[in-house]
């Protein structure tokens, strides 16, 4: 049994309840009262609880099994949620978030205990105030940790080390003479599992996995296939060689979940032959044994007589199996989860597709006068049916983007707390969806936004009230879908984008000269805060004010092939805006020929198409310009630019692509216009080292040649 | 019995023979993932010149590079005896090569290849040992030589 391939699935569904908890909690900051959300809150910290204990993460199993209890108590109305206490939970929120990172990283839950986290949600269920517990939390569990030690020390005259039952046949002794000789030790231990327990076998293999990692089982009693069967009470009994010290085996056995205690001793070789016999003395060195709670269930009739042992080679390829399992860890995959739906239609469309291929392949095969018709419908059918096995594909690959932006309240809530600010935020359009690619990448920069908004934006309380401004400052984030686009907008109602103090800084810093300053128009100013390292905050907090926010933000949305823009009133607040491609793979382009050969352009970046005659291009600091519809464009001769060498011959009139850049036009001359068609974009590969950027990619065209896509961008 | 003992005692490598102008060069088979005809070359603007261009290989875009210019020949001459050889070097990419002919795969064992004495007069080499085939001599090319990014055209 190994445990590593459900890990993605772990993943996932623990990210999916910590979702809930966040969200619940904000419910419930609002609402103490409110029923439902503690029952979900519950529900959600008690699964946690229990695939954490699955997976063998003991602390992420102790920090939500604390929260459970004080969910358990706020259902049962014994304490009262109070703002105190969600404080609390957030941060247990936090530390749990932090495992799961651990954990998909290197699969380990890391070291961090979080005991204040802990030991606050103790205090809360003590029905103390954090600060007064904190002293005496100590005191109770270490006395409690003293009554349980001294239960164990009397109870020990009960506890029989098991271990003296195994029997050691040949193979082991030898085994167990060649560790002493070379100074390694030998244990005995008997592991006993709690009643409760209802997978005794999964635990008992999580000991011996634990105990893998150490040093080596040389024995167990039952065998391990019997423990494996779950042909075992509650406890089992082992031989272990190590070079360990004793407390930290203890340990690493104790760390599995749902063990009761553990008892273990050095072996002495002499005893251990004979067996059986000398029990008390064994017991009593047993009582040593440092036992967390003991009680007299728990030595049940030791099993009747001692099995033979199963053979050692058994147990060691037992012993190899897990050691490969742990040596090839697998990476976590990135997943997309699909509703089962989609994945219905596609499956129809597949054997749609099997069944388009089979009547063409009888067609071909039959002599049917008729075929040539039958061919061509059969064709048209083949070309539905790849056209929605497209549509379906992408869709699979296209996700809400609710799953990024459903952090930003439990944000702007911290946020409020941390700037003193009150505020709200309103979302819209959740729902949006977006290529997967695409929602991995959006969440970054739309923090910076909202943290801007949030740090910058909005002004503190008094300015507001001064304003006539109500006290709550507001945050929008809408999202939606607008042709082949998504937009999301950050708009809050706050002061809006100073642009004499941006002026100001900017002439400070030297990115501008006082005479540039004055001419530049607002446009322009703003553009000034996406330069990298500008931050217009006056004091550097540690939400916003480094300035490296808005130049990332624009870096990467431009990564992603879309752009960001802001509109700003002073006084009255700023709307973000971000635009974003549907979907990176597929794009509507212009095809148009230059010379023989044939290139794409972007629909995206297209304004109109112009047909110019020859004898209308200016010249303007000697290029060539056209004048159009009272706007002047200069013109870029592609040709030229992509070094076409054959001749065309001169007509009178020029085909004109205008396109667009921001505010930005130019005008491409082309030889000849295709037609509009929808592409799928390939990287060139990273051999080829295209200097001047021109170019973004290639398509296949229908014929199975070979078109590349010119990014308009970087002409003008 | 013999010849079987000889066998194993030398690790033999399988070659594609392939010419380029008047030489014969040897290609290690296991990084070749396709040997295509001469197909229509998309070309690239702004590359470096011993990029031919770009061709479709099942649905992927496959840079090509002639193996002349980068070597500083004379341009290639296609004929219909012109192939490109698609070679795959362990993760990376794909890439095509233009060659004049394909000949044939002979199997060539350690104890016929001879090591390149570099001449310290020429900074680059595209060789890493010579193979005797009987009486022909075949140039084994360094793969990772030719394809990798050394501006020497």
């Amino acid at each position: 049994m190994d445990v590593s391939q459900y890990l993605g699935i772990f993943l996932d569904e623990t990210n999916e309840h910590l979702q809930t908890l966040s969200d619940q909690l904000m419910i419930l900051e609002n609402e103490p009262e409110n029923e439902d959300t503690i029952n979900e809150i519950f529900r959600a910290a008690h699964s946690l609880k229990g695939m954490a204990g699955t997976m063998g993460y003991k602390r992420m199993q102790n920090l939500t099994h604390d929260m459970e209890n004080v969910f358990s108590e706020v259902r049962n109305g014994k304490i009262k949620v109070d703002g105190h206490m969600v404080d609390i939970l957030f941060q247990a929120l936090d530390a749990l978030e932090e495992y799961r990172e651990n954990i998909s990283e290197n699969q380990d839950e890391g070291t961090n205990d979080n005991e204040p986290i802990i030991k606050e949600l103790q205090a809360i269920l003590n029905g103390e105030s954090a600060e007064a517990s904190d002293d005496k939390k100590d005191e109770p569990e270490s006395a409690s940790a003293e009554a349980a030690s001294d239960s164990a020390e009397n109870s020990s005259g009960s506890e029989e080390g098991k271990w003296n039952d195994i029997v050691l046949h040949e193979p082991e002794q030898h085994v167990i003479s060649e560790a002493i000789k070379n100074s390694q030790k030998v244990y005995g231990f008997t592991v006993y599992i709690q009643e409760s327990c209802i997978l005794k076998a999964a635990r008992a293999f999580l000991v011996f996995k634990a105990l893998e990692e150490l040093g080596e089982v040389i024995i167990s009693e039952p065998s391990v296939q019997d423990i494996e069967d779950e042909k075992f009470d509650f406890d089992f009994s082992l031989y272990f060689v190590t070079d360990s010290p004793i407390d930290k085996v203890k340990e690493a056995i104790m760390s599995v979940s749902e063990i009761d205690h553990v008892i273990g001793d050095v072996i002495d070789m002499d005893k251990a032959k004979i067996a059986n016999e000398d029990d008390e003395e064994e017991a009593a060195a047993a009582h040593e044994a440092e036992v967390k709670e003991t009680s007299a269930k728990n030595a049940p009739a030791a099993s009747s007589a001692p099995a033979p042992a199963a053979p050692a080679a058994k147990d060691n390829k037992g012993a190899d199996n897990k050691k490969n399992a742990g040596a090839n860890k697998p990476a976590v995959n990135r997943t997309v989860r699909v509703d089962i739906e989609k994945l219905d239609v596609l499956m129809n469309l597949v054997s749609e597709l099997i069944i388009a291929k089979n009547s063409l392949v009888s067609f071909a095969t039959s002599d049917n006068q008729n075929s040539h018709t039958g061919f061509n419908e059969q064709i048209e059918y083949l070309e539905s049916v790849t056209t929605n096995l497209h549509e379906s594909v992408m869709k699979v690959r296209m996700v809400p983007i609710e799953s990024v932006v459903n952090k930003f309240p439990r944000m702007i809530r911290d946020l409020s707390k941390k700037l003193d600010k009150q505020m709200e935020l309103h979302m819209s359009g959740e729902e949006t969806e977006l290529d997967r690619t695409v929602v991995d990448e959006i969440g970054d920069p739309l923090m910076h936004l909202l943290r801007n908004s949030a740090d910058h934006g909005l002004e503190h309380i008094d300015v507001r009230r001064e304003r006539g401004k109500s006290d709550v400052g507001q945050i929008y984030l809408n999202a939606y879908q607008d042709g082949n686009n998504v937009v999301i907008e950050v708009k809050d109602d706050g002061n809006g984008i100073d642009t004499e103090a941006v002026k100001r800084k900017a002439i400070e810093r030297g990115t501008i000269t006082p005479e540039q300053a004055e001419t530049m128009n607002e446009k322009e100013i703003i553009d000034l805060l996406f330069l990298p390292s500008f931050s217009t905050a006056k004091v550097v907090s540690d939400v916003s004010g480094r300035g490296v926010g808005l130049d990332v933000v624009r870096s990467k949305i431009g990564a992603l092939g879309g752009d960001v823009s802001v509109k700003t009133k002073l006084g009255e607040g700023s709307t973000w805006t971000i635009r974003l491609p549907l979907t990176l793979a597929i794009i509507q382009a212009l095809m148009v020929v230059i010379g023989d050969e044939k290139y794409a352009i972007s629909l995206g970046s297209i304004q109109t198409i112009e047909d110019v005659a020859e004898e209308d291009i200016k010249y303007v600091e000697a290029r060539e310009v056209i004048n159009l519809r009272n706007t002047v464009i200069p013109i870029i001769r592609l040709r030229d630019v992509l070094g076409v060498e054959t001749e065309k011959e001169v007509g009178s009139n020029l085909v004109v692509i205008i396109v667009k850049k921001g505010d930005q036009l130019a005008g491409l001359v082309v030889d000849e216009l295709i037609g509009q068609q929808e592409i799928v974009i390939k990287s060139l590969g990273k051999y080829i080292n295209c200097s001047s950027r021109l170019i973004s990619g290639a398509t296949i065209l229908g014929d199975g040649e070979v078109a590349l896509i010119l990014d308009a961008n970087v002409l003008i | 019995m013999d010849a079987l003992n000889i066998a194993r005692e030398y690790d033999s490598v399988q070659y594609i023979v392939i010419k380029i102008g008047e030489e014969q060069y040897g290609i290690d088979i296991s990084y070749i993932d396709n040997i295509v005809r001469m197909q229509s070359i998309t070309r690239v603007p702004h590359v470096q010149p011993y990029f031919t261009g770009v061709i479709n290989i099942r649905g992927e875009v496959v840079p090509v590079m002639s193996i002349r210019v980068k070597m500083g020949l004379e341009p290639d001459e296609y004929t219909n005896k012109t192939r490109i050889i698609i070679v795959k070097m362990e993760n990376n990419a794909p890439i095509g090569l233009i060659v004049d002919e394909v000949r044939e795969v002979v199997t060539l064992d350690e104890r016929s290849i001879d090591e390149v004495i570099h001449d310290s007069k020429v900074d680059e080499t595209f060789i890493n040992g010579i193979g005797k085939n009987g009486d022909t001599l075949i140039s084994l090319l360094d793969l990772n030589a030719v394809i990798s990014e050394k501006d020497n055209s």
